[in-house]
């Protein structure tokens, strides 16, 4: 069943993220659903999950993109991974805190991408930070906000939490 | 008794002739005196004959109201519905036909140009866009099964659009024109300098390394080179807006507003040849005669 529902999630994510959302792009930036799915995935699944989930998703929403297969893959397996580890230590997690959380991931990971990509001299350091990782961060921060208050207010989250890790 | 009463009938009709011959004569011999006269005394009886006037002229004007409104109007409502069901379909056919219209223009001129210059290439529609926010790609819903792959260039019949970075059986994402990280090599028709075009962060695009000597001007069109890339050379990049002079810099630089607008591509065409026919080729030079 939990195959099923991440199968759903990887499949349904990448049209969702390639199709509809650069028509309600801001700014030309649009958030980065797989890295807020792969975050809850972690959080709520255990490290495992998130690290298959997020390399698997990486790998797919790589595919339609000109970013490099392994960078996108490992960038989320990694988020999906550490997501875990945070769980693992958290008892409680109120929807402001995981936005602010999400905020930093995605900071970090945005951060983080233009290393691992060759990107032009035009695209430096400033320019990733103020046109592509702050904004996205925002919109990841917002999103995964919003869905985790959905949860957060209609399922019992923690039990949710311990039922999925073991 | 009766004498006197006709004498008294007599008199008064007297005075009473006398008073109309008066006014006849005061109207034919001083009209317009009599007039202002009249008139003055009749503006305080017309103000106070108004008062009914008016109400009586309100509530008319209500009643047709509300008879037009309301009861003449029983049919109306079902006929208003009626039409407004009408004139929603209506609009709903004008929409699919223009729609169908402008896409049937657009796939004739993009046969047409399939036709005559790229017998070899593939039609293809733009499905998505990049996943990421670091790249400007569309996806197409062609991939290595129609005989695409990487390096190939794709266009439009106004001019280019990108190469094809990644593929897939049946998707293939193309890197647009105006991404900082795409080069392709460009030619200014005009004066025949060559250089490099890549895009910028701005979503325009720019020719770099022109000759310092070249007098490229903003106006300018700028097409492949066919040099290298998956493109035949003559293919619109651009227009020149601004020429960009460094002093001691080797090269000149000139901005470069894209023919096509990648936001707006819905359908092209990629490349699929490997070698392109020649100038003398396409214009089908008569060979020599024995």
């Amino acid at each position: 069943m939990k195959a099923l529902i991440y199968f759903g999630v990887i499949v349904g994510l990448v049209p969702v993220q390639s199709v509809l959302l650069p028509h309600i792009s801001v700014w030309g930036v649009k958030p980065d659903l797989g890295l807020v799915a792969v975050c809850l995935i972690g959080l709520i699944a255990g490290e495992l999950d998130g690290l298959l989930v997020g390399l698997t998703l990486g790998w797919a929403m790589s595919l339609f993109s000109a970013q490099d297969l392994i960078s996108g893959a490992v960038l989320k397996g990694t988020v999906g991974f550490v997501a875990g580890l945070v769980g693992r230590q958290v008892v409680y997690l109120s929807p402001i805190v995981l936005a602010l959380g999400l905020l930093v991931v995605s900071c970090l990971a945005g951060l983080a991408t233009p290393f691992a990509i060759k990107l032009s001299v035009q695209q430096d350091w400033w320019w990733a930070v103020w046109i592509v990782v702050l904004p996205q961060a925002c919109l990841d921060a917002m999103i995964g906000g919003a869905i985790y208050w959905l949860m957060w207010t209609r399922l019992n989250i923690e039990q949710l939490m311990s039922e999925s890790r073991m | 008794m009766r004498m006197v009463n006709l004498r008294a009938s007599y008199s008064a009709r007297r005075v009473a002739l006398v008073l109309a011959v008066i006014l006849v004569l005061g109207f034919l011999l001083l009209p317009g005196q009599l007039q202002s006269v009249f008139q003055q005394v009749g503006s305080p009886f017309g103000w106070i004959i108004s008062w009914p006037l008016q109400a009586v002229a309100g509530i008319h004007g209500r009643i047709a109201d509300i008879w037009g409104r309301y009861v003449a109007l029983q049919g109306v409502e079902e006929e208003n519905q009626q039409l407004k069901r009408e004139l929603d379909l209506l609009k709903e056919q004008n929409g699919q036909l223009r729609e169908a219209s402008v896409a049937t223009e657009r796939l004739s001129a993009l046969l047409e140009f399939k036709k005559q210059v790229l017998p070899t290439s593939v039609a293809a529609q733009v499905i998505g866009r990049d996943t990421g926010n670091w790249y400007k790609t569309i996806i197409l819903n062609k991939g290595t099964s129609d005989g695409l792959q990487s390096d190939q260039g794709v266009i439009t019949p106004a001019g280019v659009v990108g190469r094809v970075v990644k593929t897939t059986a049946s998707t293939a994402v193309v890197l647009l024109v105006t991404d900082p990280n795409n080069a392709i090599a460009g030619l200014i028709q005009r004066t025949r300098d060559e250089g490099i075009v890549e895009g910028t962060t701005q979503g325009q695009a720019r020719l770099k390394y022109i000759p310092l000597l070249s007098n490229a001007r903003p106006g300018d069109h700028v097409v492949t080179s066919g040099l290298v890339g998956g493109f035949p050379r003559g293919i619109p990049i651009g227009t020149i807006t601004r020429i960009d002079k460094e002093e001691e810099a080797l090269f000149q630089s000139a901005e470069l507003s894209p023919e096509v607008d990648p936001n707006r591509v819905e359908e092209v065409l990629v490349i699929r040849s490997s070698s392109f026919p020649t100038e003398g080729e396409r214009l089908v030079v008569p060979k020599p005669k024995p």
